[in-house]
């Protein structure tokens, strides 16, 4: 059903008309080479926006958490909008949107990345891994174990994020002392100030040397 | 963001074609700019072409150089063996630019083609004669703690983020490219330009030219080189002023030198007069004092950024310091 | 100590997992996106507004302006424009009264769409000339007309004046803006007339209020959610425009509209540390002896609501004075209202008091802290009251060992470490103890669970966790069989967290609840038949066991006692507050920062080698949670001293570094090392645990005491915050 718009002059708005307007400008009307009695057809069971929403969309495969996606999604978004509204992963956090807080960490090909600066069409067929691929069932990842025996966080928000990177971090060989663990942890934001705690954790992994 | 196109280009010069033929088309790698810029809305192109599936990941170590693919991801860079033997200069640089996810995201092509932070840059509310030409600068008179002390005009006081710049810079490299007209060599020292009347141009790449890879040739500066960066936390953050130094150290005595600032202009500056200066002297405090003063003759201040005059020297001095006494 | 001393955060599973759910990530069937556009102005009004593109762009279902919404009808009932606690009414009219005001609410079908179509809105403004520079509207101050708005004395007024040592100086915070790692988000939907929503904010009962207000509905038909915060600090304490831009929009479409703001207008639409002017007038005799102190202090607020905070308040009482004066001034700018922010006024106020002391024991030559305990209060000279209990003492002498206090020097500059000139400092930090209204249901089930409920927030703390804790204690049930519902409406009522008072207040309450359910157990059980002939006296519960004190062979399990009564629960709902025999003293948290500076002068680079955060907040509930909101509250403290300040282009009235690039906030790499060390000694009156808060005193005096620590390093003494480098170098003239 068309929602009806009305403005100061209480002119009404039909929002077919939008659509219709929307499909000329779109040059699907001629690339379509629909005749006007099919086109308001098309309109009214907004057959117009469904046909440019596919237009508008590319193909993507990707693994996400050992499980193969086959999706069809529109350039512009990114990884983490994908992860959150539309496969409802809402384990990786949007804390900025623009690759300042670390926040939405996660996996791709096994090195960490930012998945807000990421355009999820870009990822065509790689291994993504996030939060919720870490722990299996009931058993945790030893780092989500550290984080909580350490008391890494507070509010938790840059959890998934700050464990994503902790993970990173010991694999990529950085974490062989607390100076080198605080630097190439910075670029993880952890405004409830958990950082004593957090390395105290990535510490412990690392020393503990268990297979992460 | 608005939607657009994206294609992945299969070999450099069908990269090159496909951009040539739009209007508004850009070519995107990591990502870790670009992605930012549209989001706030600061550029908006129809059609991206994806370079990521060519061949230019490559690092090579060619016989009295170093070739770097354009699209070697930063921390493939910062973290190759070769490299942090040959060139520690690049590496400390590298290392020290945004934080670990985004080194792995970021190409160094992408790197050198990072646009300013200037807030006013990136508000769109703003005027800003880099965004908009002729809009007028917005740092000019207003808010600009980050800005250029040398080289600036009265259109554009931005300075180049980037970190890696300053060590290229420093390095002697070479930047090639390829473009609708053929492959063509730059020198890195002319491949970013000051901003003069035109702002809105960040360096002398054609339009629809593509960077292939970057080259630097071998050097004496590995022993005694350091990368000061001064900025306002620990980590994560742009620098205010930053110092690349490669010394060539006979003893006490200084064979050769290259010096190299960040944050301080349109462009990662280079200091040829201190190094001639420096060239033949001996390691001392006061001639690290009179090549710094040297070095900052020139420099102008805006306001909020003078402090950077002060800093500017002192950090020369001191990244001198470290460089020459490891 | 007790067996719940040390247990871990029962909310960490839910959080190293990412299933714990913040607001906007509710699955909702049929949810649409929405977004803010903001005023491109500060001051000023909308001549015409384009949302003609907007409105025609693909997937938009509604776009909403002054000109076309739907004014709920609580915008009518509003008082008068500057009655403290009328928000921003958004949408009401043309008007722009800040840079970033929403103007617009676009709503579409997808996340990416409806980001598009904002961007397409463009307005024209007939500009009003704005003021946004606390430094150039002083003509404008005025004094809030309250109570609390009066101005102080005790003894002569101004006092320190005719002192044989005498301190003046002014003191300086920007604007500081919360930023909690969670976008100020929220999901709204409507029931009919009855709004539902999930969102963030530290006071469920507080957001229904203003909820009902707003729509004229009754509280009861509104339902909040707001069980997981991504912190707050303060910003979750008011009900902002954009939650009712959800509910205005959700109500028009009927759908579920998600809105999260963007971290931009983090910075520009939910309140902030307001940027403050202060003078501070201390006055000694030459052995040391404090005789007079006034401070006075000059913040923004807004130009539609009047917004005080405590910044005078702790010279009041904090140190033994004949002679206080304070004062309090407001200056209305076009931004939006401030809110209080993590450690408050008494944050901003401890960086000019802790500063001012320091200056003085400079001037006196004595060392800071002998300097204070010279002019320890022995009791609260303000309201002429005892302290319930104060171990301040203990908290200077467990910092100076920490921190290595001997070897500090008085003399600046004189102490290094290589290159690097080394500084000590420290300051004084405390907050007031408060002990809110609150109800709790305790409830024993068939399955060997101890229920407990309340509408209390947890926005990181570990407010869940002390719960269990004291339910456990109290009960004698292992924490794994406590569960918390909580952060929602329908549950018995809790008070807004904030303030520190979560654990005073909520925390009594399940003291309270559960000793009345364990009382209630007893008494059922004692009318059972094992129990013939033993009065309830003599019954006690341990682990789960209602047993005879006499004779430990006679006992019944709490499951056996529900089944054999045919009962789905036990249950005891009760509300706890205050007694009048604590009104009788004066409860106050203590907190002393030690900081130890590393500096490069010429660089003004500034290291943290070391920082020790100490604190008598009476009974530690549980160690780890408190440590971490004492770390947490240390960092807070460094980034007011260091690095945070938001930057206006007064020429436009915008921010100039409204984002996490620009706008610096502590990384893991800014401190070296750090400790945290409590007092733990029961406060006798506060409250049944004996608990006097955290939250806040963890972040007070933490920027005195980096900024001493850089005079006691450098001889430069900052009075403005931050502390940034180039405060430190000298600068050029150009």
């Amino acid at each position: 059903m068309a929602v009806k718009k009305t403005n100061k002059n209480n002119e009404v708005h039909d929002d077919s008309n939008s659509r219709r307007d929307f499909i000329k400008k779109s040059g699907l009307f001629t690339a379509l080479a629909l005749a006007p009695p099919s086109l308001v057809m098309a309109s009214e069971s907004k057959w117009d926006e469904k046909i440019a929403s596919y237009l508008e969309t590319v193909p993507l495969s990707i693994e996400i958490n050992g499980t193969k996606h086959n999706l069809n999604i529109e350039p512009r978004t990114t990884l983490l909008d994908l992860l959150r509204e539309q496969l409802q992963l809402t384990g990786t956090k949007k804390g900025c949107d623009h690759g300042q807080c670390g926040a939405c960490t996660v996996h791709v090909n096994g090195e960490r990345i930012l998945s807000c600066l990421s355009l999820a069409t870009m990822q065509q067929n790689a291994q993504v891994v996030t939060i919720e691929g870490l722990s299996k069932g009931k058993k945790l990842h030893p780092m989500q174990e550290a984080f909580i025996k350490n008391d890494g966080f507070q509010c938790g928000y840059c959890t998934p994020g700050q464990i994503m990177s902790g993970i990173a971090c010991i694999k990529e060989g950085h974490a062989n002392n607390r100076d080198e663990i605080k630097e190439y942890m910075s670029g993880n934001i952890c405004r409830c100030g958990a950082y004593h705690n957090i390395v105290d954790a990535i510490m412990e992994v690392k020393e503990g040397g268990k297979l992460i | 963001m608005k939607n657009f196109q994206i294609i992945k280009a299969l070999t450099s010069a069908s990269a090159v074609t496909n951009l040539s033929k739009e209007t508004d088309a850009k070519f995107i790698a990591g990502g870790t700019n670009l992605v930012d810029l549209m989001k706030k809305n600061v550029t908006a192109p129809d059609k991206l072409v994806d370079i990521n599936t060519l061949d230019l990941k490559k690092i090579e170590f060619l016989s009295k150089k170093v070739s770097i693919g354009a699209l070697a991801k930063n921390t493939q860079v910062a973290e190759d063996k070769v490299i942090k033997e040959k060139f520690p200069l690049l590496s400390l640089a590298l290392a020290a630019g945004a934080s670990q996810q985004i080194r792995n995201m970021a190409s160094v092509g992408g790197n050198m083609l990072q646009r300013t932070r200037c807030p006013y840059f990136y508000n769109t509310d703003m005027p800003c004669n880099k965004r908009v030409p002729k809009s007028g600068c917005g740092a000019i008179g207003g808010s600009n703690r980050m800005h250029a002390v040398f080289g600036a005009s009265e259109s554009c006081i931005a300075v180049h983020p980037s970190d890696m710049c300053v060590a290229l810079a420093a390095l002697d490299a070479t930047v090639f490219v390829e473009g609708p007209k053929g492959k063509r060599k730059i020198e890195f020292t002319d491949f970013h330009r000051l901003p003069g009347n035109t702002p809105e141009k960040d360096n002398v790449l054609d339009a629809k030219e593509l960077i292939t890879s970057v080259e630097i040739p071998e050097n004496n500066f590995a022993k005694n080189s350091h990368y000061l960066k001064i900025r306002d936390r620990s980590s994560y953050a742009f620098a205010l002023v930053s110092v690349a130094v490669g010394l060539d150290l006979k003893n006490n005595l200084i064979n050769d030198v290259r010096l190299a600032m960040g944050g301080v202009a349109h462009k990662p500056w280079r200091l040829t007069e201190a190094e001639k200066f420096l060239k033949g002297k001996t390691v001392s405090e006061t001639t690290f004092k009179q090549a710094a003063d040297l070095a900052m003759k020139e420099a102008k201040g805006y306001g909020e950024n003078n402090f950077k005059i002060t800093l500017g020297t002192n950090a020369i001095i001191e990244a001198l310091t470290i460089a020459s006494s490891k | 100590m007790s067996k719940t001393s040390n247990i871990n955060r029962v909310d960490g599973f839910a959080k190293v997992t990412g299933s714990a759910t913040y607001s906007a990530e509710y699955k909702t069937p049929g949810v649409v996106y929405a977004c803010l556009v903001g005023s491109t102005i500060a001051k000023g009004r909308i001549k015409t507004i384009d949302t003609k593109k907007a409105e025609w762009a693909p997937g938009v279902l509604a776009v909403i302006t002054h000109l076309n919404v739907d004014k709920p009808v609580g915008y009518q009932k509003a008082k008068d424009k500057h009655n403290f606690g009328q928000p921003l009414q958004i949408f009401k009219d043309d008007s722009v009264l800040y840079y970033d005001q929403p103007i617009a609410l676009v709503i579409a079908d997808t996340f990416e769409r409806m980001q598009y179509a904002a961007s397409l809105i463009k307005a024209d403004y007939l500009k009003e000339e704005h003021s946004t520079e606390l430094k150039k509207a002083a003509d404008k101050e005025k004094k809030v007309e309250t109570e609390k708005g009066n101005d102080y004395h005790r003894g002569e007024q101004d006092g320190y004046k005719n002192a044989e040592v005498v301190l003046e100086a002014e003191y300086t915070i920007p604007t500081e803006v919360h930023n909690p790692m969670e976008l100020a988000n929220i999901i709204a939907k409507w029931d009919g007339n009855k709004p539902t929503v999930f969102t963030k904010s530290q006071g469920v009962e507080g957001t229904r209020k203003s909820i009902a207000g707003v729509f004229g509905v009754p509280i009861e038909d509104v339902s909040v959610n707001s069980e997981y915060l991504g912190g707050a600090f303060g910003m979750g304490l008011h009900t902002w425009p954009y939650e009712i831009a959800a509910l205005i929009g959700s109500k028009k479409l009927n759908r579920p509209v998600k809105l999260v703001l963007h971290r931009e207008q983090m910075f520009t639409n939910v309140g902030f540390r307001p940027y403050t002017i202060q003078k501070m007038g201390l006055g000694a005799t030459k052995a040391g002896k404090l005789t007079g102190l006034t401070h006075e202090a000059v913040a923004m607020t807004s130009s539609y609501e009047d917004f005080m905070e405590g910044t005078v308040n702790m010279s009041r009482f904090i140190y033994d004075c004949a002679n206080v004066s304070t004062r309090y001034r407001i200056v209305p700018l076009d931004t939006c209202t401030p809110i209080w922010m993590r450690g408050p006024g008494e944050a901003t106020g401890s960086f000019a008091l802790e500063s001012a002391m320091d200056e003085l024991a400079y001037k006196l030559n004595i060392d800071p802290i002998e300097f204070r305990k010279l002019n320890y209060a022995e009791k609260d000279l303000e309201q002429n009251k005892p302290w319930s209990s104060k171990y301040l003492l203990e908290c200077y002498e467990g910092g100076m060992e920490r921190i290595g206090w001997k070897n500090r020097k008085n003399e600046p500059g004189s102490v290094k470490e290589g290159d690097w000139l080394v500084g000590y400092g420290m300051g004084t930090g405390t907050f007031g103890c408060y002990r809110n209204p609150t109800s709790v249901k305790a409830k024993f089930l068939p399955d060997g669970n101890l229920v407990l409920q309340c509408s209390v927030n947890d926005m990181g703390p570990g407010t869940a966790t002390m719960m269990t804790a004291i339910g456990a204690d109290i009960t004698g049930f292992p924490a794994e069989n406590v569960i918390i519902e909580m952060g929602k409406s329908g549950l018995p009522k809790g008070p807004t967290q904030g303030g520190s008072a979560t654990t005073s207040s909520v925390g009594s309450a399940v003291n309270d609840a559960c000793k009345l359910l364990v009382e209630k157990a007893i008494k059922l059980a004692s009318e059972n038949a094992v129990f013939k002939n033993i009065p309830a006296a003599d019954l006690e519960l341990a682990e789960g066991m209602i047993v005879s004190k006499k004779n430990s062979s006679k006992s019944i399990s709490l499951i056996s006692l529900l089944s054999e009564n045919k009962l789905e629960e036990l249950a005891v709902e009760n509300q706890s507050k205050g007694t009048e025999e604590a009104k009788k003293y004066s409860i106050y948290s203590f907190s002393v920062h030690f900081v130890k500076v590393l500096v490069n002068p010429n660089l003004g680079k500034i290291r943290l080698a070391h920082v020790v955060s100490c604190a008598d907040i009476g009974t530690v509930i549980n160690q780890k949670t408190s440590a971490g909101q004492m770390f947490g509250g240390a960092v807070g403290g460094i980034g007011m001293g260091l690095m945070e300040a938001l930057e206006i282009d007064h020429r436009f009235g915008r921010p100039i570094n409204n984002n996490f690039a620009d706008y610096h906030v502590p990384v893991n790499a800014d401190i070296e090392k750090q400790e945290v060390f409590f007092v733990n000694k029961k406060d006798p009156i506060s409250n049944p645990m004996g608990t006097k808060g955290l939250g806040e005193t963890a972040l007070v005096g933490m920027a005195p005491a980096i900024a001493n620590a850089v005079f006691n390093a450098t001889g430069k003494r900052v009075r403005d915050l931050p502390i940034t480098l180039d405060k430190i170098i000298e600068t050029v003239k150009v």
